[in-house]
This record gives C-alpha cells, structure tokens and sequence, in this order.
C-alpha cells in the first residue's frame, strides 16, 4: 500500500501540480467573479453535465456521453452568447488587478447603517423621532397601542414613519432585528425631575422606558433636530456617527454579528477555492491518471496520397505500437480495425523521408484516448519506379529419387520484365521461383512454377508471364 | 682517304637500310599478331555443375546436387586458348558472393574446373559466372543445393 502511494506520487510530475493550481485559481476567480450572477449559476450546471458525461464514459454509455458531450459543447458556446451583457458588465467594471486577484466587496447596507441614516435624515428635517431598539427583556407589558407592521428596515420606511402627516408619528417604532415590528407605540414616560427643561415628552418617554427595561431609545428632537439615545437611567446626545454607530452596535451586539458576516464569506472563499482545487483534481485524473485501462495494439502504417511515379522501398517499421487509454468497456469493445496510422506522403520526396506520428495521423474510436506511440518517428524512403529485364532461376527444393539426376533443365521465359524501385532493382541479378520440389520427380517432363517476387514491393511489367514453364530431364546418375 | 668515304657511305646505306626495314616490318607483325588474335579468341567450348571431374571429364552434369555428395564443382573448357590467361568462377550462393576462383588457362586448349564443399546451410539456388581476365562475363551456370 505504503509502495503504491510512493508510486503514484512519484508518478506526479511538478508540471502535473502546476497543471492542477492554475486551472483550480482559474475556476476559483471564476466563481469570485461571477457569484451571484446567472452566468455562475449556468456554469455550475455545465460542470455538472460534464461530471456525468464523465460517469457515462467510465459505465460505457456511448451514446450517453457522446448526447452530454455534445450539449456540454454547445451549453458552453450559448453561455457566451446569451450571457455576453452580463459576463462583459463584470469584465469591464473591473480592471485587470480586480480579475486576477481581488475580492468583490458586497456592499450590503447593515439594520444600524439605516438607523443612523435615516435618524440623520431626519435630525436634518427637524422631525421628531422614537425609535426603540429592544435588548433581551419582553417590552409587552411596558408599552401599548403599538400597530404591528413588521416590515422590512429601510431609510424611506423609517422616515415615512415620523412624516408630520402620518398618523401614527407621535408614537415610537420598535425595530426588531432587521424588521420594524410596531409603529405608534406609547412609551411609559419618566417622572424624573431633574431633566432639563428643553425636554419634551419625545425625551421623557425614552428615558421612562430606558429607565425599567433593557432596551435602547434613540430620540430625535423635533425642536433642535438634535439625536440622543436613552438607555438605562441616562440619556444623552450623540455628536457624529461614529458614536451613534459604536452605541448602537454595542447594543445590539453587532460586532459579533459584522464578524460572523465576513467569517462567512471567508469560510464561502475558502471552500469555493477547495472545491476548485478538489474539482480539477478530480478533472485532471479524469484525463490523465483516471483512465487506468490500457490497451497495446500493433497497427501497420498506411501511405495515403503518394506520388504514382514513386515506389515505397524502404520503411524503418511496418506497424507502430500504440497504447491506448479508456473506461474498461469501450476499451474491450476496440477492434484493431477501428484504429487507423495514416502517413501522407503528398510532400514526400525520392530518398529518406522522416515523419513524426502525431494524434492527427491516428483515428481512434470514440472515448478512446491516445497515451504512447512507438516509434514515435518512421523513416520512409521512396523511390523511382522502373522496369528492368531480371534472369530467371528455379528454387528447386527437396530430395530426387535415389540413383537420378536432373541433368538439363529448360523454362520459358529465361528472362520476366519486373517493375520497381530503381534501388532495389539496380541490386537485383536474380527472380526466383517459388519452391519447386523434387520428391515426384521420376522422369523427364515439364511443370509450371509461380515467380516468388522480393521483396513484395515488386510487380511483373504486364505483358510478361507470370508463370514459368519448365521443361526437365531426369536420367540415371553414374555412380 | 676514297676508300675511308666509302666506307663511310657504306655504313650509311646500311644504317638507311636498317631503319626502313626495321619501320616496314613492325607494322606487319603488329597486325598479323590482331588478326591472330580475332582467329584465336579465347572461347568458352563448354561448361557444366557436376559432381566431380575426372580426367578432365565432367561427371554427372546436373542443374540440381544433393548436400549428401559433400561437393559441387563447375567445369569449364576453352577453346581455344590463345595464348597463357587466366579466368575467374565467381560462385553465388541466393545473389550473395560465396568464393572467387582464378584459374590458368594454358594453350592452345584448355580444361579446368573449381569445387567447393558443401555444408548444411549452403543449400538453395546458386549461379557461377565465369568471365574473363577483364571481368568480361563469359557465362552463367544456375544450380540448386538441396536435400
């Protein structure tokens, strides 16, 4: 086991981890740059479709994932598209920096941001405001006359509320969490005596409730536009917004709640960068490591496009070795028939040609992948094509009956025109006949024998014949 | 101091005479020795494989020998032999050259022959060519080693 994992490491070449990190940062900028967005949401359904196209492969579902490798083409080309607005609104809003390495920062507006707006707001107007922020005590039994609402914070909401003409602006708003849960309500007031004179009952109000509960009153003065908040048995103006915000938040306990948002999105960063890590692996195996069944065929070479005038003389191999990598299904289902080496010899010139077999050169079913080719390089030398008149000789084989001689022999032709390359045939003093045997040679007589032409490259000139006759005398031998 | 003078023209007459007779006759040797020459070309008579010669008698002449035999040899008879040559057997085992014999031809008639041993792999067709001292091809004997 121990030996099988320092193997496969081994195996993993440092251009292999190069290969993993930078698609994995691909598709992670991928989803930084299009979270949110339709286009991410589509892209996650190709990725999908992609991953079963793969399963279909790997369980030899042919017409399966040839159907999903075909929609997974198209679906990639009608998301460029149909979504061409939108993918180029997010690459040119942002420059290259943005696209390569930055984070989007979300720009949600937080329950206090609109507090402290809309309070400004109206702290600007000279309107009169009440807004109670509970803490952990029920302020049921301390209020009354509340109308529910229970809609969502906004500015526009918040100031609506407080407008001189709406019915329910004398009361306080209690906001709860994110929502406005009661408008109109009253408020206890405060019978303390030592209050200022400039406050009003806006003021007392507050304070009566800051006084017996928890809960937090931001008051707005009608008089002096001025903002204070009442918790507890105090109540005090607020100068600037940092303040408010820091009041607000120590609250409502939002620095925990700011923390657990931006541990959030990096929690999301990290496992979307995990998941795109764990993705291409997975992708990388896929092609590479993950088609474990191998098979070794023989496929002799062919010759396309070659030039009549020349002849193949010579050729540094006749098959090529290839090793080919697939599910264990479509492997079996293989037939060396299916898989074709073509070599072009449209440029090819008379002498030493050099090719390279490339995957171009190689037909291969489908869901077959090339892996190795062996030799990875033929040489194939050409030449002219001639005819030349070449002697003729028997290739007589075997033994004669004991005590005979083949004393003389004649054939016809003595000579046959052969065609070929001017090479070989400049070398080649003699055709022979096949194997003409003895054994039932008793007397003299005559036979025909076909012309055993090599190499096989050779053909007869037509008009010669391509058979001998022989025309033999058997006699006695002296002993 | 006449008869030294004439001494002289003597020796003068005869030096004249040598070398116009020497010149008249050099020629004439030259070209009965071309016409002997054409007449008496060296010419292959015969040539045969046989198992074995004797007494300048080839015998069993054949185009096929068994390995069993042990030898092969390759008879050849000029006539006739112009003048003191030599020719060369040049033997041939499937186009790849085996041996290369120089014979003397003597004359003004001539028989001789070369042999090789024969072994376990020498079977399959062979051919001699006989040719000249010039490497002119005389002939061609084809044969067959067999079982």
């Amino acid at each position: 086991m121990w030996n099988m994992l320092m193997s496969f490491f081994g195996s993993i070449r440092w251009q292999d981890i190069i290969d993993i990190l930078l698609n994995s940062y691909i598709l992670f900028r991928l989803y930084v740059l299009f979270r949110e967005t339709y286009v991410f949401r589509v892209l996650t359904g190709l990725a999908l479709l992609w991953i079963f196209q793969r399963i279909a492969v790997f369980l030899g579902l042919i017409l399966t994932s040839w159907v999903l490798q075909g929609i997974t083409a198209v679906a990639a080309l009608i998301i460029i598209i149909v979504f061409r607005n939108e993918i180029r609104s997010v690459l040119q809003a942002k420059n290259l920096k943005a696209i390569l390495w930055g984070f989007p920062q979300k720009s949600v507006p937080t329950t206090i941001q609109i507090i402290v707006d809309s309070v400004n707001a109206l702290s600007r107007r000279h309107i009169g405001a009440l807004i109670v922020l509970p803490a952990k005590e029920d302020l049921k039994d301390m209020v009354h006359s509340g109308i529910p609402l229970r809609g969502l914070v906004s500015k526009e909401m918040i100031t609506s509320i407080f407008w001189g003409d709406n019915p329910v602006h004398d009361g306080a708003a209690i906001i709860e969490g994110d929502r406005i849960a009661e408008v109109g309500v009253i408020l206890p007031l405060s019978h303390r005596s030592d209050l200022p004179s400039q406050y009003g009952t806006r003021h007392r109000a507050a304070l009566g409730l800051a006084e017996t509960t928890d809960a937090l009153i931001v008051v707005v003065s009608e008089e002096t536009g001025k903002v204070l908040v009442a918790k507890d048995s105090n109540i005090e103006e607020i100068h600037g917004n940092t303040a408010f915000i820091k009041i607000l938040q120590e609250h409502m306990g939002v620095y925990e709640e700011e923390n657990g948002y931006q541990q959030k999105e990096k929690l999301k960063i990290s496992i979307a960068a995990i998941v795109s890590v764990f993705f291409i692996t997975g992708m990388w195996f896929s092609f590479s490591k993950g088609l474990d069944t191998l098979i070794t065929l023989e496929i002799p070479a062919e010759y396309t496009k070659r030039d009549p005038r020349f002849e193949i003389v010579d050729a540094s191999v006749h098959t090529v070795r290839i090793d080919l990598a697939g599910s264990g299904a479509l492997i079996k289902s293989v037939q060396p028939e299916q898989v074709q080496v073509k070599l072009d010899l449209g440029n090819a010139v008379i002498g030493q040609n050099i090719f390279s077999i490339t995957q171009e050169n190689i037909t291969l079913p489908p869901g077959i992948f090339l892996r190795k080719v062996v030799p990875s390089v033929i040489e194939v030398t050409l030449d002219e094509t001639i005819k030349k008149e070449i002697p003729v000789q028997i290739d007589w084989v075997g033994e004669l009956p004991k005590g005979l001689i083949l004393s003389e022999v004649f054939f016809d032709p003595e000579k046959i025109e052969v065609i070929g390359g001017k090479r070989i045939l400049e070398n080649l003093s003699t055709i022979y006949t096949e194997k003409v045997h003895l054994e039932s040679m008793k007397t003299s007589g005559t036979m025909f024998a076909n012309l055993a032409l090599t190499p096989a490259a050779l053909k007869i000139a037509p008009g010669s014949k391509d058979k001998i006759r022989i025309a033999y005398v058997i006699k006695p031998g002296i002993e | 101091m006449v008869r030294r003078h004439r001494f002289y023209l003597f020796l003068f007459v005869l030096l004249c005479a040598d070398l116009f007779f020497v010149h008249r006759t050099f020629p004439q040797t030259h070209q009965i020795s071309v016409a002997d020459t054409v007449q008496n070309k060296l010419t292959l008579d015969h040539a045969a494989m046989c198992e074995d010669v004797k007494d300048n008698i080839p015998i069993n002449q054949a185009v096929v020998f068994s390995i069993k035999i042990g030898k092969v040899s390759c008879f050849s008879m000029f006539d006739p032999v112009p003048e003191k040559t030599f020719i060369y057997h040049k033997w041939f085992h499937k186009d790849t050259p085996s041996t290369n014999r120089r014979l003397t031809l003597q004359p003004p008639r001539w028989a001789t022959y070369s042999s090789i041993q024969l072994r376990e792999t020498d079977k399959g067709p062979w051919r001699v060519e006989i040719s000249d001292r010039h490497g002119n091809l005389l002939y061609i004997l084809r044969f067959s080693i067999t079982d």
